[in-house]
């Protein structure tokens, strides 16, 4: 009886010994990482595999930003000071214009980070982040040549690491001369390339979260640039971002403001376009200009949207440069048109 | 001296005495080795009175003497007196006396026979004074002999084998593997057209490595109520019941110490492991292989007649994949030598028999099931790769070297010498030095049928997976060579131990790194917002979406990367890498995803035509983990 115990426990204890020797650990730590980064990074869904699997709830799918792109309602988005340091001046402006913006502007000099923080922020509150990426301290051929990949390359790996939308307008005003990156300093090829070499190591990272913002200036100061060198091609753009304002002088017809641009655009794309830099200058005209802006907006369905320029910057830009033009403003933003819920465009 | 006695446990105090089990049973509770044809075991009774063992407390003569007396309760030279038959122990009659023939050779027990006056006083003591000491009981026979006792401890260690098995194979986790997509999503049309007539999609049998209405039907039964975890778990079955027969075999043929230590080694390799949470043909069909092995040898001695039970689970195997019947010889022979009641040409006969049995199903199951492209295009014709030999070679060694070197060792060992000699008086009951050295070299040899087999091919794919059933048939001699290795009485205990861990580790470490696959969660749950019974769907592996995806995509929606012939809008007619090229330029998928690697050639023409493509756009890159590094699934929607 005794030695039967003895072998029961025998058996058992090298049972146990088995089973303990089965849990150990057969991985060094960074092979456990990789282990449990393979194994356990995806949670699952129903109707989604689940076999095998950590149970988890739903996955961290890439947001997918194609029902942004063309929206039932057209963007209502501005442009501020003080922001993103803080949301006050978003809050107020809402208020001034009675209704809550749904893409917000921003500009990011070439060698800034990504400001997850802000692009949050701005989701947050209900808006969608609109980068203009300004490459200052680098020129075209550089960034087309390679020579900032790294720091595209962890631009990108923000962006994909947010996982938020984020339209990116890259080098706007190219077709300008007043930039470093204008025709003065860089030529189409130059740019079509850097914008190819961009757009590639966004893809590359997986960054498929931006949408991308072709944004020439309107073609009237500089008639004899044509459009069409400067075009990356239609696989590398999303929005044609066209830049105009209503000035004093010139053209202040949607029609005359917009329309060549748009048309000379046409004859290479069939991308949607948003405005997306205007505002007006006029002062006893800026409630007709503002009229004239979301009319022409509101008919053209080829036009996404539009985001008003609200600085005091050279002129003053603002809506409530005026009260006549803030009333306008607000009358005209209470139109149903306008308006996008980015959560459910 | 005290009055001090030993205390006794219950049992003792009932019978009075310590008796074996045999005793008190009876002779025919005792197992005892089946002895080889022919082998007579020589009649063994006491002419004579046996010697009186006074000193009965401090020797354990391998006398039924002693366990009648262990106490030296018995007067000295209690025996039967001269002239009465001894009480016979059948046991001993058997074991003992073929190495120590008569009573008057026992030289051990004439040693302690007590003819001088002065053991009279020693036993006066024993008697009047309880002793200070007593060895317990000391079992008839070493433990290699496989008393009921023995056997009752190997399977408690079998099943300890079992848990260790399934808990490292279910520590492997993943989702489906492409083949596994494949499999249980044929089974499911497979299934409908064997229940309603539901055409299948595409001829699954013209590129199925296994019957498609075998295994995939069970899987996708399987999988209808259980999932794919269900289906795997039914793969864990299959492995642990190959174990099991392993052990079984193992032990029929030799003993339960090398029974233990096949089951051991075979338990922890890499391929066991891996395949027994692998929803995939092999799992079954090394069961099959198994049953029939088994089967083999467990009617070695019986009729010849009933090796035909192992010719269907043998058909069925090859049936159920066929790289199956790259072992059908191997069983045929094992059948020749385990034919332990037949000599020479009536050994042959049985081997002929089975084969003959095994053919005839074959040919029959073929006639019954059709044209079946698959055969030759995933078996006997497969096309040839560039995987190097010596790469393959050192795979199969890392995969099944130290099982492969046990099993040499152990027939090397074998062909010498029967048994260890912890029992040299049962050392005739063994086969022939002919046949020990064949099954040493069948069995082990048949370890390197598919290496050698994939190297012949030029390719490595599935040999992870394959060099385990090879390894199945060198077991039994790995666990002989365990067995060995540790010695007799179990002299060196570390060096087994050293093999088994070293053999669980390996297996352990290496089936993690080979259950490695793209993990679909993620991928399946983005498609599934971008899919619809419609469109057409180009995907690398896309067994996998579409098994996943079943419920809103048709089979045939889903194109391979693997071939493909296109008619393109500009009427011409391309195939391979171009025909991709042509498709993506013309916008004829309306998701594209992608994950390189598995058939880079397409890949590469995909990727080429995508690029600057205004039909497509990028909308999601889904990273994932494998043991060969990070990649990603990219997917590309038509816009």
């Amino acid at each position: 009886m005794t030695s039967r115990i003895r072998s029961l426990a025998a058996a058992a204890a090298v049972g146990l010994l088995l089973t303990a020797t089965a849990g150990c650990s057969t991985f060094s730590s960074s092979g456990r990482y990789k282990y449990q980064h393979a194994e356990g990074g995806q949670p699952s869904v129903s109707g989604t595999p689940t076999d095998g699997a950590k149970a988890s709830a739903k996955p961290v799918l890439p947001y997918d930003i194609r029902p942004l792109l063309k929206p039932e309602k057209k963007y209502f988005g501005v442009s501020l000071p003080g922001f993103p340091a803080s949301m006050q001046p978003l809050q107020t402006y809402a208020s001034l214009v009675g209704k809550k913006p749904d893409m917000v502007e921003t500009y990011a000099a070439w060698g800034d980070q990504f400001e997850s923080q802000q692009v949050q922020d701005t989701w947050d509150y209900g808006a969608m982040s609109f980068i203009a990426w300004e490459p200052m301290k680098k020129s075209l051929a550089d960034i087309a040549a390679g020579k900032d990949d790294a720091y595209i390359h962890q631009f990108a790996q923000s962006v994909a690491a947010l996982n938020l939308p984020v339209a990116i307008s890259f080098a706007h005003e190219m077709n300008g001369f007043w930039y470093p990156w204008g025709t003065k300093k860089a030529t189409p090829q130059q740019f079509v390339s850097a914008w190819k070499h961009v757009h590639d190591v966004f893809a590359e990272e997986g960054a498929t979260q931006v949408i991308w913002v072709w944004s020439p200036n309107v073609i009237g100061p500089m008639k004899s640039v044509r459009l069409k060198p400067f075009w990356p091609g239609d696989a590398y753009v999303d929005w044609i971002g066209v830049i105009g304002y209503y000035g004093l002088d010139g053209p202040h017809t949607y029609k005359t403001l917009y329309g060549p641009t748009m048309d000379e655009v046409r004859g290479f794309t069939k991308k949607p376009f948003i405005i997306a830099e205007t505002a007006s200058e006029g002062r006893t005209r800026k409630p007709a200009d503002i009229d004239d802006l979301f009319q022409g907006t509101a008919k053209r369905s080829d036009v996404v949207g539009f985001i008003w320029f609200d600085y005091n910057k050279e002129t003053d830009w603002r809506v409530d440069s005026s009260s006549a033009a803030a009333a306008e403003f607000r009358r005209q933003a209470a139109g149903k048109a306008y308006g996008v819920d980015v959560r459910k465009p | 001296m005290s009055d001090w006695r030993p205390p006794r446990s219950g049992a003792q105090e009932q019978r009075g005495r310590s008796q074996p089990s045999w005793a008190v049973n009876g002779p025919d509770d005792r197992p005892a080795p089946e002895p080889e044809p022919g082998y007579q075991a020589p009649q063994y009774a006491y002419e004579e009175a046996p010697p009186a063992y006074g000193y009965a407390e401090t020797f354990t003569p391998p006398s039924p003497s002693y366990t009648d007396d262990p106490y030296g309760e018995s007067a000295p030279g209690a025996g039967p007196s001269a002239g009465e038959e001894y009480p016979r122990a059948p046991y001993y009659d058997q074991a003992v006396s073929g190495a120590y023939g008569t009573h008057e050779q026992a030289a051990p027990v004439d040693t302690y026979a007590l003819d001088e006056p002065d053991a009279g006083y020693a036993v006066y003591e024993a008697e009047s004074v309880p002793p200070g000491y007593v060895l317990p009981d000391v079992p008839e026979s070493a433990w290699s002999f496989d008393a009921r006792r023995s056997v009752r401890l190997g399977r408690i260690l079998l099943a300890c084998l079992l848990l260790v098995q399934a808990v490292l194979s279910l520590r492997l986790r993943g989702t489906a593997f492409e083949d596994e997509a494949l499999y249980i999503a044929s089974g499911h049309y497979e299934l409908a057209n064997v229940l309603h007539g539901t055409p299948v999609p595409v001829d699954f049998g013209a590129y199925f490595s296994g019957y498609p209405k075998f295994y995939p039907v069970l899987a996708a039964s399987v999988d209808s109520h259980f999932g794919l975890t269900g289906v795997r778990v039914v793969s864990l079955f299959f492995m642990l019941g190959t174990t099991g027969l392993l052990y079984a075999m193992t032990r029929r043929m030799f003993n339960v110490r090398a029974a233990l230590g096949a089951a051991a080694l075979f338990c922890g390799l890499q391929s066991t492991l891996y395949l027994g949470n692998f929803a995939t043909y092999d799992a079954p069909a090394l069961f099959l292989l198994a049953l029939s092995a088994w089967l083999v040898v467990r009617t070695g001695r019986s009729n010849m007649a009933f090796v035909l039970l192992a010719a269907p689970p043998a058909a069925l195997a090859c049936g159920v994949k066929y790289a199956a019947a790259l072992y059908m010889p191997t069983l045929v022979v094992l059948a020749v030598l385990t034919a332990y009641r037949h000599r020479g040409w009536r050994s042959l006969l049985r081997g002929v028999v089975l084969g003959a049995a095994i053919a005839a199903l074959l040919g029959l199951g073929l006639k019954l099931a059709g044209s079946l492209g698959g055969i030759s295009g995933t078996t006997t014709n497969r096309a040839h790769g560039t995987d190097s030999a010596l790469r393959m070679l050192q795979d199969s060694a890392n995969w099944g070297g130290l099982l492969f070197l046990a099993a040499l060792g152990g027939s090397i060992a074998y062909g010498l010498r029967a048994r260890m000699g912890e029992m040299p008086w049962i050392g005739n009951a063994t086969p022939g030095p002919l046949r020990r050295v064949s099954l040493g070299v069948l069995l082990t040899g048949t370890a390197l049928l598919a290496p050698a087999y994939q190297i012949h091919l030029g390719t490595e794919i599935s040999l992870y997976k394959h060099v385990g059933f090879g390894l199945l048939f060198a077991a039994p001699m790995a666990g002989l060579g365990l067995a060995r290795l540790v010695g007799p009485h179990f002299r060196n205990p570390q060096l087994g131990i050293i093999l088994f861990v070293a053999t669980l580790t390996f297996g352990m470490v290496q089936s993690h790194e080979e259950y490695s696959f793209p993990n679909s969660k993620p991928m399946v749950a983005y498609l599934r917002t971008v899919v619809n019974h419609k469109g057409i769907y180009l995907a690398e592996e896309q067994e996998v979406p579409a098994y996943y995806l079943r419920d809103v995509t048709g089979w045939n929606q889903w194109q391979t990367t693997f071939l493909m012939d296109y008619q393109a809008k500009d009427g011409k007619h391309y195939s391979g890498p171009a025909a991709f090229s042509a498709a993506v330029r013309d916008a004829h998928f309306d998701v594209i995803e992608l994950h390189g690697g598995v058939t880079p050639d397409a890949d590469q023409a995909v990727t080429d035509a995508l690029k600057g493509n205004p039909h497509y756009r990028l909308t999601a890159v889904i990273p994932y983990t494998t043991s060969s590094g990070t990649s990603a699934f990219r997917i590309w929607v038509k816009q």
